[in-house]
């Protein structure tokens, strides 16, 4: 065992000590370092190291949480941990937590990005291809995130689990002209598979086409999607997809279980896997990650838990457990049968929406919504770009936009940034009457 | 307690090597949390949250590097690698922070309660009471969130040019969410309070009465709600509504950072850019508008005496009398510019870079009574809040859909309206102001930036203002 793991477990064995009855003890060593840039110049680079330990302790059912940061006075900390749960109050519906030993998957983090100093290179990389798309006049600005963790876990329950996560990601704005924006991200678990280029080149063509925008006029269109866009709209789902957020009713998909919430084509999974940002091998109570599918093929079929709130709705935990709530690692969407170039073949008269930001609902109950799309906005005709344009909002609803989905592209692209999380494997999505809004 | 001698020698490690600037920020949050979901204590939480950070500045750029391992080893450690990743950006343009004074003081806020000093169960039971109260109304209420957070933070700021800052800042904010079910529809409102200093925020707020007026009010716009006619009408915004309004169309845009781009990637730019049709002195409102940020507001949920880069904090008149007046700065915002800071550079965490951000933003009153404003209107929507709402990336199109609303007929409050909308531009907006009444009501808020995101405390805020023929939906 571990130097780590064996602190780890002392913490968790302190606490059942004081007499606790569960103990949960995630220690996180994170290296973390950041380049940001803007005006085509690096503005900052960043590092963080952390050391953390979190801990969940019940006692008789009343749940009590810390994160110790300073390990001078574990003891202590542990002791008034143990105080705070006895004050509390009973949780009726808390439910436990995983039991038993597990086996895991084997982890994919590479250790590259443990050692990757100054990638400064990679930046220069993204904003050259950009430049090169939509010309030397081109004003880039972004970030590059690395991440190298290291985590034990140890639970009184049972578990002991030891895991390595990786990450690395690109989010790049390129603006050709001032109104005339593209954005691209990439985002990899592993150095090998990253291409910054990739992500400089899209948001450069974006920028390119995007040039001398026009008001756009308010209406029905049908709308594809670009999978940037989608996965903020993704995300906006896998949180409802919560248990937690369903039972204080912040869900469209509160008591649809078994109901069709969405076209045929659209089915939704849940899945940590080794080439995600969010790769892991066990959740926050120990107990390993899988698939989950949470709407096969328009059919909602479950809610995201841990084993608390699977009791609950009396099922199984999907190995969602985050500290306090249920919550999503990394969506997938299926791949559907439609090419790209043959989804923009199909489409006789609509939009093609390339990023969006500010989701915002009026209701989570009933899913009515606005977003505003951002960077390219484009009219398309019989598959062709025809005009690039500005100031519109997508004002609908989140249901219906599931249910009006009608084609799914076979291509996927791995997204994550700063309005896209969870991260996701997103297709381009093409979906009829969608209704945009401007300004008056 | 933050261990100020090794902040001291770290510092002292940095100006050895060939530095332009250091600063190094040591902060310590002891912060608890209370979730109460549907009546019951979902988990109580405490963290005790340290660390301190390395700004460093060459002629090749800027690197930033943090710790949570209090150890001189580790200190140099980051010293070390903030050094070398400034070195790293090779930048062609050098970044320079502006000159400003270097200051030796420290600042506390007081608690007439200490946090501390109230018993975990005091705190359960001030949410138990709120959740009962909101139980035994004559209201169903089916889903019910509210939670409680407190932070003490203690911060120790030095930097090379000699300043050094010791502050203390409690902090306490709730943030409630409640779903109201009617004939089988639904209404949603949430609702966040923020104080700094002590448990006695408990006692001028007035959460459960807010909690069962707004209930009883979205029962009201089920039961009766009727939709609006969409037209040209006048409408008036309650103070909540004109402090989001003031927060994203005024203190956003006037981020200075966002106006130089360095947020172009995430938050955006601005509608204000250098060269183009908006800038310092260009009109932007009616001449009764004018839009102050001021963390100075004693008690106020984004109070501060001085900014995470030691500088004096003072009220920032954004838009002044209907113009563009003074952008929020930082030392290097500043110099880019050729101005001073004024003070807007924060931080939310010891592992988190200072920001150019908003404090308390809100719309200076004006000389009407609330009966006055609504006397001469023939025909609009009064919305007193808001549920949607949002703004494009350059803070110019943006949309506000009512929560509560009323219409205005011949003076008077007549029938509830179901999500009125207002879906304008910001010159449209702030130039249809004809009325603004004397008394300025603040909510508060966690304004959201920076990547990672740090949200900041705020307030937003104003009095009542009169919008003239707007377009309404």
């Amino acid at each position: 065992m571990s130097e780590m793991l064996a602190k780890t477990e002392s913490i968790m064995k302190k606490g059942i000590s004081l007499g606790a009855d569960e103990v949960i003890a995630k220690t996180t060593l994170g290296r973390y370092r950041q380049t940001r840039f803007s005006n085509n110049e690096i503005d900052i680079s960043v590092a963080w190291n952390d050391y953390i330990t979190n801990v969940m302790l019940t006692w008789k059912k009343r749940v009590a949480a810390t994160q110790i940061r300073n390990f001078q006075n574990i003891d202590a900390t542990m002791e008034r941990l143990f105080k705070l749960a006895k004050v509390s109050k009973e949780n009726p519906q808390y439910g436990g937590i995983a039991k038993g030993k597990f086996k895991y998957a084997k982890s994919v983090a590479d250790k590259a990005l443990w050692d990757l100093e100054d990638p400064s290179q990679y930046v220069e990389l993204a904003i050259n291809a950009a430049i090169e798309e939509a010309g030397p006049e081109t004003n880039t600005g972004g970030i590059l995130f690395t991440k190298f963790e290291e985590v034990f876990l140890a639970s009184s329950e049972g578990p002991t689990a030891h895991d390595t996560r990786s990450a690395i990601e690109l989010s790049i704005r390129a603006f050709s002209t001032i109104d005339a924006s593209g954005h691209g991200v990439e985002c990899s678990s592993t150095l090998k598979n990253f291409d910054p280029s990739r992500a400089g080149e899209k948001a450069g063509r974006i920028a390119r086409l995007a040039r001398n925008p026009k008001r756009g006029e308010a209406g029905k269109y049908d709308v594809i999607f670009d999978p940037l866009f989608w996965g903020s709209l993704v995300g906006s789902y896998a949180w409802m997809s919560s248990a937690f957020n369903v039972m204080i009713q912040m869900s469209i998909f509160a008591d649809k279980i078994g109901q069709k919430v969405a076209s045929e084509v659209v089915t939704l999974r849940d899945k940590p896997a080794g080439y995600s940002v969010a790769n892991r091998t066990f959740d926050d109570e120990g107990y390993p990650v899988g698939e989950t599918t949470i709407i096969d093929h328009g059919v909602l079929k479950t809610y995201l838990h841990n084993t608390s709130t699977a009791r609950l709705f009396k099922t199984k935990t999907t190995g969602n457990a985050g500290l306090v709530a249920p919550r999503a690692w990394n969506i997938e969407m299926d791949a559907g049968d439609v090419g790209r170039e043959d989804m923009f073949d199909d489409l006789k008269r609509g939009l093609y929406l390339t990023n969006t930001w500010y989701t915002r609902f009026q209701n989570y109950a009933t899913g009515d919504f606005s977003t505003l799309p951002r960077d390219g906005i484009f009219l398309v005709e019989n598959g062709e770009i025809k005009q690039s344009l500005k100031d519109l909002r997508l004002s609908d609803n989140a249901l219906k936009i599931l249910s009006n989905i009608v084609q799914v592209s076979k291509e996927r692209q791995h997204i994550h940034w700063w309005d896209a999380d969870p991260p996701s494997l997103c297709p381009y999505v093409l979906v009829k009457d969608v209704q945009m809004t401007k300004p008056t | 307690m933050l261990d100020k001698d090794l902040i001291d020698s770290t510092l002292e490690y940095a100006r050895n090597k060939k530095i332009e600037y250091a600063e190094v920020r040591a902060q310590s949050q002891n912060r608890e949390g209370i979730i109460l979901k549907n009546g019951i204590l979902e988990t109580y939480s405490m963290v005790v949250n340290s660390g301190f950070c390395v700004r460093i500045l060459t002629e090749n750029g800027l690197g930033f590097a943090s710790t949570n391992k209090w150890t001189k080893k580790e200190a140099k450690q980051i010293v070390n690698t903030a050094y070398k990743m400034a070195n790293n950006a090779k930048r062609k343009t050098k970044i320079k922070f502006v000159e400003e004074k270097t200051v030796n003081t420290s600042w506390k806020v007081q608690q007439k309660k200490k946090i501390e000093d109230i018993p975990p169960e005091a705190k359960i039971n001030k949410l138990m009471e709120i959740d009962k109260t909101l139980t035994t109304q004559d209201i169903n209420i089916p889903a019910r969130m509210l939670s409680c957070s407190t932070a003490l933070i203690q911060k120790y700021f030095v930097n090379s040019e000699g300043t050094t800052i010791s502050s203390f800042v409690p902090l306490i904010g709730m943030y409630n969410f409640i779903t109201i079910v009617e004939n089988g529809k639904t209404e949603q409102a949430h609702k966040q309070y923020g104080y700094t200093g002590g448990w006695e925020a408990h006692d001028k707020w007035k959460v459960a009465a807010d909690l069962v007026r707004e209930a009883k009010a979205l029962q009201k716009l089920i039961r009766e709600g009727k939709a609006v006619s969409p037209g040209k009408m006048d409408l008036v915004c309650g103070p909540e509504v004109v402090g989001i309004a003031a927060h994203e169309s005024c203190g956003h845009p006037m981020e200075a950072d966002r106006i130089l781009g360095r947020e172009m990637s995430q938050a955006g730019k601005s509608f204000i850019y250098e060269d183009g049709p908006f800038w310092i002195g260009t009109k932007i409102g009616s001449d009764i508008v004018t839009i102050i940020d001021d963390p100075t507001i004693k008690n106020s949920y984004g109070y501060y005496e001085y900014d995470d880069e030691g500088i004096k904090a003072r009220p920032r008149y954004l838009y002044k009398e209907g113009i563009i007046n003074e952008f929020l700065h930082n030392r290097e915002t500043a110099a880019k510019m050729g101005t001073k800071s004024n003070g807007a550079s924060r931080a939310n965490n010891y592992d988190r870079e200072a920001i150019v951000r908003m404090a308390n933003t809100f719309v200076q009153p004006g000389d009407m009574s609330e009966d006055e404003i609504f006397e001469d209107v023939k025909y609009g929507i009064y919305m007193k809040s808001f549920t949607e709402w949002n703004i494009d990336d350059r803070r110019f199109n943006q949309r506000y859909v009512g929560r509560e609303a009323y219409l205005i007929e011949k003076g008077e409050l007549t029938t509830p309206v179901a999500r009125p909308i207002i879906e304008t531009t910001t010159k449209t907006f702030w130039t249809a102001v004809d009325a603004i009444t004397k008394k300025v009501v603040f909510d508060s808020g966690t304004c959201g930036k920076g990547d990672p995101m740090q949200g900041i405390p705020v307030y937003l805020g104003g009095p009542m203002i009169r919008l003239r023929e707007v377009f309404v939906k």
